[in-house]
């Protein structure tokens, strides 16, 4: 596969007359992890709905293995911030893995073997396997959160998507989520959304920074221009609350 | 064609051996146990995928459509046109409309089904008003809304029978893909699924079921066989087909018993079964709410 797994060009996307996303040309690369970080409202949920095809992009394209959206999206697991769902919904975390094996068009019956040892290995890969038969809606945030980490790696997916993936939790659980993150990273390429800045910069290859406009960076450094992009601060005040390192010099290329 | 008389004051017993010859009441405890059945399995998804006012925007509108049927049987001379097909054709087509991509990008959904409940109603009155009353014989608007089991004609049995196994046939067939659509739909995309047209089965599937299901309890009280028992089965399960079960069940014993105590006590079936089905809901939510509190464990 010698295309980009997504391959975002002159993208600009929004609701009805509005633009949230303007000129956006940006690439997930093989076996990368990148962290998309910015502001609420600086659309960073529309970019992932645009990758998922709930939107049309108003002009610019997107492309998932050289394919289009809807041909692509049997390559992309993903994993919502808090579920699309309702948390009352009568099912256990053992059936919502299984959903994640389902993949392709057509009609599928019923779940075969290999599925099911799927499901179990991605349970088992995010520590979630003692909860199989739990109903989902007697998980805690975290447990919930993993769970659908392992609906959208069941699938054994090319690239995973990650909306807030630690939004909810406490720093040994988002650790622990990086790491299953990390461990599967050299058949996967990773793309997280994110405005918890701290923990990314530790933990992934590159960061964009997202409002309206996109900057990437290919060292995993919020620059002072992404700073200036995101949340129009003069960067001498936030460079207070920030690690010395993650504010090095950025050259313009 | 009236109900039979209980006479409390000298003790006389209802002679249930008499009355259960009738081949009337004998249609009428069929119609109810094949309505409890579809109600189970279809309420189950219009409970868990909160669908409720949907399912009602459906059942109303079926009203348009008997009134039509009496109006092409009478006027337009069409006469295999019968109230059940013309309440199928509305309910059909409601759930049709309900399911397009194509209004719902315009409209929203609530909105969409509030006009098709109105239209449908009042289409039923202006067709019905239309009807040459000498030509065919019309159904009360209180028997047609509130339900008159009495006149399931075994025709209507048959028919029931058939579009039943139908159902059933599809929802077998479709379990998971309906399971994951009506769990999350952005996921099903993903998988592959077509929402769209998951959701429109499923909306379909509804409008049948309503258009059997009102021969037993009438339209208005359609909601609440589709409702209440996967409601109540819903609080003590967390396994669809579990709930699934238990709802036929409850269903089952429930409007039986309904229709026990409407020909006892010489009440209007369907809200007897209504009422009935209701009682036990809300002692069921009692009996969950002392049992989450620790009283009876």
């Amino acid at each position: 596969m010698e295309n980009p797994p997504i391959e975002i060009q002159n993208l600009t996307a929004g609701y009805g007359h509005s633009v949230v996303l303007e000129d956006v040309t940006m690439n997930l690369e093989h076996n990368d992890f990148l962290a998309i970080i910015g502001p609420n409202g600086g659309g960073k949920t529309t970019l992932l709905k645009a990758i998922l095809g709930i939107i049309p992009p108003k002009s610019g394209s997107i492309k998932i293995f050289g394919k289009s959206v809807e041909e692509g999206l049997k390559h992309i697991g993903y994993v919502p911030q808090k579920g699309n769902f309702d948390n009352r919904f009568p099912i256990t975390v053992y059936d919502v893995v299984l959903m994640g094996t389902r993949g392709g068009k057509g009609y599928r019956p019923r779940y075969s073997a290999e599925q099911r040892q799927k499901a179990v290995e991605a349970m088992e890969k995010v520590g979630i396997a003692d909860f199989a038969s739990t109903t989902l809606s007697e998980l805690s945030g975290g447990q919930l959160q993993r769970a659908l980490l392992a609906r959208a790696m069941a699938g054994e997916p090319d690239i995973l998507l990650l909306d807030e993936p630690t939004a909810s939790l406490d720093p040994q659980m988002k650790d622990c989520i990086y790491d299953s993150l990390k461990r599967v990273n050299d058949q996967v390429s990773i793309l997280i959304v994110t405005h918890d800045i701290g923990v990314v910069s530790s933990q992934v290859k590159r960061i964009a920074c997202l409002n309206r406009k996109v900057i990437v960076h290919d060292e995993p450094l919020i620059t002072p221009d992404m700073m200036q992009l995101g949340y129009h601060c003069p960067v001498e005040l936030l460079a207070h609350g920030i690690p010395h390192r993650t504010l090095g010099e950025h050259d313009h290329d | 064609m009236g109900y039979h008389t209980a006479h409390w004051e000298n003790t006389t017993m209802t002679d249930w051996g008499m009355i259960l010859s009738i081949g009337l009441i004998q249609n009428m405890f069929y119609a109810t146990i094949l309505a409890s059945v579809l109600c189970g399995i279809i309420g189950t998804y219009v409970v868990v995928k909160r669908i409720v006012f949907v399912s009602g925007g459906i059942a109303h509108a079926t009203f348009g459509g008997v009134g039509f049927a009496y109006y092409a049987q009478s006027v337009l001379l069409v006469s295999w046109f019968d109230p059940m097909l013309g309440a199928m054709v509305f309910a059909v087509g409601a759930a049709l409309i309900i399911g397009s991509p194509r209004i719902s990008k315009r409209l929203r959904e609530d909105s969409t089904i509030g006009v098709l409940w109105v239209v449908g109603m009042a289409l039923g009155v202006l067709f019905i008003s239309l009807t040459d009353h000498s030509a065919v014989l019309v159904r009360s608007y209180e028997s047609i809304l509130f339900g008159n089991v009495l006149l399931v004609s075994t025709q209507d049995l048959q028919f029931m029978m058939v579009m039943i196994v139908a159902v059933l046939a599809l929802v077998a067939f479709f379990y998971r893909d309906l399971q994951i659509v009506t769990f999350d739909e952005i996921h099903a995309r993903i998988t592959g699924i077509n929402v769209t047209f998951m959701n429109t089965l499923l909306y379909v599937l509804v409008a049948l079921t309503c258009v059997f299901v009102m021969n037993v309890v009438g339209i208005v009280l359609v909601i609440a066989l589709l409702t209440i028992p996967a409601a109540m089965a819903s609080m003590f399960s967390n396994d669809l087909r579990q709930i699934m079960l238990l709802a036929i069940v409850s269903s089952l014993v429930l409007s039986l018993l309904g229709l026990v105590f409407a020909i006892e006590f010489n009440i209007p079936p369907g809200a007897s079964i209504v009422l009935t089905i209701a009682a036990f809901f809300l002692i069921s939510l009692g009996v969950k709410s002392l049992n989450d509190r620790g009283y009876l464990s």
